[in-house]
């Protein structure tokens, strides 16, 4: 089993629209996925036309295998189940903190999923916290999307320094470009500046599309309602970059 | 989710069942949305001996272009779970037309020589259903599979609905189930594949070549043979129709292993008949046989015909087509007289004199062997068939004779036949080891067998080209190089037959041999196998 976040400091930036076409991507080839929503937004949960999982007594996320199984809901598609958001996760930080080994929490409750999936995506909310420590240990990847502006230039050399002044493994961490509009020449050129600069940009860019706005209309991951069309491709491509990556 | 995936559910249907109270029942708690539905020719293949079946595999052939395979019952007709095997034809029926796959791999496993055909046909109309809230969060796949005859597609022969659950969503999936039921849907008693073949009235009739004997020791030697050969007389005709029709090669291949059953047992039992009736049946039997021994010879040679490519360098291969064209065409010719000869008069009514005879008890004048307890009959002659076989292994040296060797091969061949007829008077655990002694002993004597045959085939053959014109030098050539590697395996199958020999007949299997087959087998059993 492997674990692969999409995470950013910044909101906004396709994090969530990532995880859920890379879920279904990963699914359609094959392999048991599991859509982890840890944003208290529940936006992956709803584009997967899921509720709020049941609000649970405090301190429920953590416990044993079976009641998380429980919560656990099949999507519309063939070997894709999502996690809902819980509405607990607005506590989850306060949560967290008051345990031991709190940095280390969630590799420990993925590791009980271990027989059960091949790939655990998990869909973070935007901001450095505890809860984000704890994503940082339990993932094997870090997709970062990135806006290919100055701001967001800035946002991802922030994280990088935290990885750094943490000790985190910076290995882990998968910049790709998102929402990069072609004819937009500041958008070209802080490509060419920042790939430069970071060498683990994924070779695949995330163009900016009409198809993945419309995400939210649609209720379904692109792959699953604009399969031929360019933005798909681009997430597929995206997939099998995540796959060689984690080899 | 892998391990805790929940058990889907069957339910068979009335079939007078219609499609919009089907609909309007899952509507009441359900948004149903329709997402697939076929309908096509279909028709389940399984071999003579219901070889799939017997693995509990279903084998469906669509539209005559593909076939799905089914490894798990429950399973069964579900399309997204359907093992399939693409670009076939109605006429497929062997797994070496099947494209490499390790469906073609499973198949070859379980069928060897046999062909599959269709053991039902019929029309299947496959329909997918996805259950959902309002928000189009499906919560349960439902399926509806409908099979019909082909000439009346509006009646059902067979209707079930398959609920699949979502992981989450148990609740929804036994309101499901409810409605279902509240539609006189029920779960089949029987597995889901006998419940298939049942509701279309299909029996399946496993056929094994093996007797499957359990004689009482007690019976007397005459009823004991009767039963044999009228149990074996029976197998042999069960495969008429098969050679007829020429579905495979094992139909004549098994008349043959029958009706030599039948002839072991008239020649070994030979005591329990009168002498000049032994006479006569053995004749008769034989007569039969020896119509056989052409077409036999040439599927042999046809089904090895790879393996005799293989034994000649590139060069030489295509030389030995013309003689493999000769063989297709001869064996054409020799199946439909085959075919006409057990489909004539003559025969049937041969046959089933024979038949008759043993059927209700033998009659003729009692012999001295004939009233005797069965089990005094086995004792005496599987002794004394070991012993001849072990006299002779004692004697066998590298300059024995070949025709030695292939007398002591009859010789086993002749306790095997004992081993089948007598093997559940014994203790089986026992007897078991013996028949794997024996098994070991005859696969070598076989393969030296097979090769003198094959030899002496082809240097006919050779003959007879030879007689005619020798313009074809390629072919010649061919055969010699075939025929000079015959002989050099055959030599190197000589050694390790005198070595399967020397196993056979020491202590230990003598031993075996001696204390397996005896009298006092009650009172063994009793003892609970001490010594
Ligand atoms: N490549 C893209 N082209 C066009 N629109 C996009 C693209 N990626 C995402 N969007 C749209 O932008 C909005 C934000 O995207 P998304 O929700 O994926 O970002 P996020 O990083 O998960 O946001 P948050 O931080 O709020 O969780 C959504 O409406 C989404 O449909
Ligand atoms: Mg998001």
């Amino acid at each position: 089993m492997k674990v692969i976040a999409s995470y950013s400091i910044k909101g906004g930036v396709g994090k969530t629209a990532a995880s859920v076409n890379l879920a279904y991507a990963s699914a359609r080839a094959g392999n048991e996925t599991l859509l982890i929503d840890l944003d208290p937004q529940g936006a992956s949960s709803f584009y997967f036309r899921i509720g709020p999982g049941k609000k649970q007594k405090k301190g429920f996320f953590f416990n044993q295998k079976n009641r998380l199984l429980k919560n656990i809901r099949g999507s519309n598609y063939k070997r894709l189940d999502i996690l809902p958001a819980n509405l607990s996760f607005r506590n989850f930080d306060i949560m967290l903190s008051s345990m031991s080994k709190s940095k280390k929490r969630l590799k420990e409750m993925l590791a009980l999923l271990e027989d059960e999936y091949d790939l655990v995506i998990l869909d973070c909310p935007p901001n450095i916290n505890l809860l984000s420590e704890n994503v940082f240990n339990a993932a094997d990847l870090i997709l970062v999307p990135v806006i290919p502006t100055t701001l967001s230039e800035r946002t991802y050399e922030q994280l990088v320094r935290f990885f750094d002044n943490n000790s985190y493994k910076k290995k882990k961490l998968r910049p790709f470009f998102s929402m990069a509009q072609s004819n937009n020449k500041l958008h070209r050129q802080t490509i060419k500046e920042m790939e430069s600069r970071h060498p683990n940009f994924m070779k695949t860019i995330i163009e900016f599309s009409l198809e993945i706005e419309r995400m939210g209309v649609h209720r379904d991951p692109v792959l699953a309602y604009a399969n031929k069309k360019s933005a798909a491709q681009a997430y597929r491509k995206l997939f099998n970059e995540v796959v060689s990556s984690l080899k | 989710m892998k391990l805790s995936k929940i058990r889907q559910s069957h339910y068979l249907l009335p079939d007078n069942m219609t499609k919009k109270s089907f609909l309007d029942t899952l509507g009441q708690e359900f948004v149903v949305k329709q997402v697939e539905n076929t309908f096509e020719k279909m028709a389940i293949l399984d071999s003579f001996e219901w070889a799939l079946y017997e693995h509990r595999i279903l084998a469906v052939r669509h539209d005559n272009q593909r076939i799905s395979l089914w490894f798990d019952e429950e399973d069964i007709l579900d399309p997204d779970e359907a093992h399939t095997i693409e670009d076939i034809n109605a006429r497929t029926q062997f797994w070496w037309q099947l494209a490499e796959s390790p469906e073609r791999d499973i198949l070859k496993k379980l069928l060897d020589l046999r062909a599959m055909y269709p053991v039902y046909e019929g029309l299947l109309r496959t329909e997918q259903f996805n259950l959902m809230d309002n928000d189009g969060k499906i919560l349960v796949f439902c399926q509806l599979i409908t099979i019909s005859r082909p000439e009346n597609s509006r009646k059902a022969v067979f209707r079930m609905a398959r609920l699949i659950p979502i992981t989450g969503y148990k609740a929804q999936s036994k309101q499901a189930s409810e409605l279902i039921k509240s539609l006189g849907g029920f779960m089949p008693k029987l597995n889901p594949i006998d419940s298939l073949l049942s509701a279309l009235g299909v029996t399946p009739k496993p056929f094994n070549i093996k007797p499957r004997l359990d004689l009482d020791p007690q019976m007397s030697s005459r009823e004991a043979a009767s039963v044999i050969i009228s149990i074996m007389i029976d197998k042999q005709r069960q495969t008429e129709p098969g050679i007829i029709k020429d579905i495979d090669t094992e139909f004549l291949h098994h008349y043959r292993v029958a009706l030599r059953m039948v002839r072991a047992a008239v020649a070994q039992l030979k005591e329990v008949f009168p002498p000049q009736d032994v006479i006569e049946l053995k004749q008769r039997f034989g007569a039969l046989a020896s119509e056989t021994n052409h077409l036999r010879d040439l599927d042999v040679f046809i089904l090895d015909k790879e393996r005799y490519m293989a034994l000649l360098p590139p060069s030489l291969r295509d030389g030995l087509l013309p003689m493999f064209n000769d063989f297709e065409q001869s064996r054409t010719a020799e199946v439909r007289r085959i075919a006409r000869w057990l489909a004539s008069r003559a025969y049937k009514q041969e046959i089933t004199e024979l038949e008759d005879r043993f059927k209700n008890g033998y009659s003729a004048l009692e012999t001295h062997w004939s009233e005797q307890p069965i089990i005094n009959l086995a004792v005496t002659k599987i002794q004394k068939r070991y012993k001849k076989i072990q006299k002779a292994a004692a004697k066998i040296t590298h300059d024995t004779p070949d025709q030695d060797i292939h007398d002591i091969r009859i010789d086993c061949k002749k306790l095997r036949y004992l081993l089948y007829f007598f093997g559940n008077l014994f203790n089986k655990k026992q007897v078991k080891i013996a028949g794997r002694h024996l098994k070991a002993l005859q696969d070598h004597l076989g393969i030296f067998n097979d090769l003198s045959v094959q030899a002496e085939f082809l240097e006919n053959y050779l003959d007879e080209i030879e007689h005619k014109s020798k313009k074809d030098i390629m072919l010649i050539a061919s055969l010699g190089g075939l025929i000079s590697s015959l002989h050099t395996m055959q030599l190197q199958e000589r050694e390790r037959c005198i070595d399967a020999l020397a196993v056979f007949s020491n202590k230990e299997n003598q031993r075996l041999f001696k204390q397996t087959f005896v009298l006092e087998q009650g009172s063994k059993k009793e003892k609970g196998g001490r010594k």
